[in-house]
């Protein structure tokens, strides 16, 4: 069985949380995972407390947390993160930083 | 109930409505009774009811309430703009000031707080953001609060980008405002604001460690005072011998040194339970460095060039401190968090590093520390009393 990186929704209605989870892929998506290495939400929020010229350029944000040792060894053991866990992966630098097609 | 019947008495239809008679809404069962129990003297006859030669019994009182407002509240009708108008200054106005600030004469525990008027208001915002003085120096210079000092630039700020975008104020309803409630002025020397303050600033909050009553004897060869208290509270072992000593023979570094540097202060309980140790309301208070000014004013009082020299250079200091206190904390949030903003993204993602290990998880891995939202807690959110309204702004 493969395991997977995937993200597992928790929030409310029209309020998605995601849990950043290490699971075997054939587990119901909110079952209990293997391990939780992080979280992501994907609301973009606002920044504050910025001057005015920082307004200006200051884009939304979206906060994901992540233990990035945690997760370079899941993928060392050859879990396979998935589509979405991918790029949130590659825009931290890790694994190797190719697109999901092109591998 | 019986039904109220409305009886067509008023015959003069250019009557005002307040002289026409109150017992309008009185029952035509009732007239005959009243009629037979009357016994106050008629004194007003112009509102001729048929059958009834009875007064209603507000009449009198109605009387009263007229010849009090063509007579002694009389003064009241006309009030002085930008002035309270209460009803406690028909009494008091020569000789005491306490009308102004209780508006009613019968619940003399009402006090009105004063709030700040627009010269001091604008003031305020001209020191902290024209002339960069800090939060904590205007503070005290006018005798406002810090976090109304806060509050007030903020405001200003928001005031301001609204007459920039051409957004109306509501200004009938502020000049309102500040006729209904006494304000506090910005004095022509500003000295007097300090020396009457608008609030007080140094107001010690409760700390829930204090909450208990602790018997603790102590032997009557010690010294005991908050510093220890503070100990006894967080349930820390007593200072060594030493340090008492030192402490005690400058106490203003000993409470500059705790305020400077919170970093150092000492941790005590374990796990869940560790927390610093309570320290002594000297150090708690917003301006702890206000006392140590009063006490070397105590010990040198003439010297005013001195005083003043010192006291400046203690609140550079801790502006300083302060400041140092901010960059590193944001250094370090800095350090923590990554920030990519990908070309194809219009949003920016930020990372946090977080860790998963046998300490914030746990042995069974349902530690509360662990990251991400727990398996197998319920979850209150939709729960009946759950507060979601913000109760306070992060600045």
């Amino acid at each position: 069985m493969v395991v997977r990186i995937r993200l597992a929704r928790f929030g409310n209605k029209h309020q998605p949380f995601y849990n950043i989870v290490v699971a075997q892929a054939r587990s119901a998506r909110n079952s209990k995972p293997l391990e939780v290495i992080g979280t992501y939400n994907p609301v973009p929020q606002r920044p504050t407390n910025l001057s005015d010229e920082e307004a200006r350029s200051a884009r939304p944000y979206k906060e994901v947390s992540l233990d990035r040792s945690r997760a370079k060894y899941w993928i060392g053991v050859g879990a396979q993160p998935s589509d979405g866990v991918w790029r949130l992966l590659s825009l931290a630098g890790i694994g190797d930083g190719r697109t999901k097609t092109q591998n | 109930m019986p039904p109220r019947v409305q009886n067509q008495l008023v015959t003069n239809s250019l009557l005002p409505y307040l002289s026409s008679s109150s017992t309008s809404t009185s029952t035509i069962s009732k007239i005959p009774t009243q009629c037979s129990s009357s016994s106050i003297p008629s004194t007003s006859r112009r509102t001729c009811r048929p059958f009834s030669s009875t007064v209603a019994s507000q009449t009198r009182l109605r009387n009263e309430m007229f010849t009090w407002l063509n007579g002694e509240g009389a003064a009241l009708k006309n009030y002085v703009p930008g002035s309270t108008n209460y009803l406690t200054q028909i009494k008091e106005r020569d000789e005491q000031p306490t009308g102004r600030t209780r508006p009613f004469p019968l619940n003399q525990n009402f006090v009105s707080e004063s709030i700040l008027s627009e010269e001091l208001r604008n003031e305020i915002y001209d020191r902290v953001v024209n002339q960069k003085k800090s939060v904590r120096a205007v503070s005290v210079d006018l005798g406002v609060d810090m976090r109304r000092v806060g509050a007030v630039v903020r405001l200003v700020e928001l005031e301001k980008r609204q007459k920039q975008q051409g957004k109306s104020l509501a200004l009938p309803y502020a000049r309102a405002i500040h006729e209904m409630v006494p304000t506090t002025p910005l004095y022509e020397d500003t000295r007097d604001n300090r020396n009457r303050p608008h609030e007080s600033i140094n107001d010690l909050p409760v700390h829930k460690l204090t909450d208990p009553q602790i018997f603790y004897p102590v032997s009557e060869s010690r010294q005991f005072n908050r510093v220890d208290a503070g100990r006894v509270f967080s349930a820390a072992p007593a200072l060594e011998n030493k340090q008492v000593t030192n402490d005690t023979a400058d106490p203003a570094e000993a409470i500059s040194r705790i305020t400077q540097k919170p970093s150092n202060i000492e941790i005590v309980g374990k796990g869940e339970a560790e927390q610093q140790v309570l320290q002594p309301a000297d150090a708690r208070i917003p301006h702890p460095h206000l006392v140590a000014h009063e006490r070397f004013r105590q010990s040198k009082p003439t010297e005013y060039r001195e005083i003043f020299k010192a006291y400046n250079e203690r609140l550079r200091q801790e502006e300083t401190a302060e400041k140092e206190r901010k960059r590193l904390a944001k250094e370090r949030q800095e350090q923590q968090q990554m920030k990519v903003q990908p070309e194809s993204s219009r949003f920016e993602f930020r990372f946090k590093d977080v860790v998963v290990s046998k300490e914030t998880t746990g042995s069974d891995g349902r530690g509360s520390k662990a990251p991400g939202l727990r398996y197998g807690v319920p979850s209150y959110e939709r729960k009946k009393g759950q507060v979601k309204i913000p109760t306070r702004v992060e600045v």
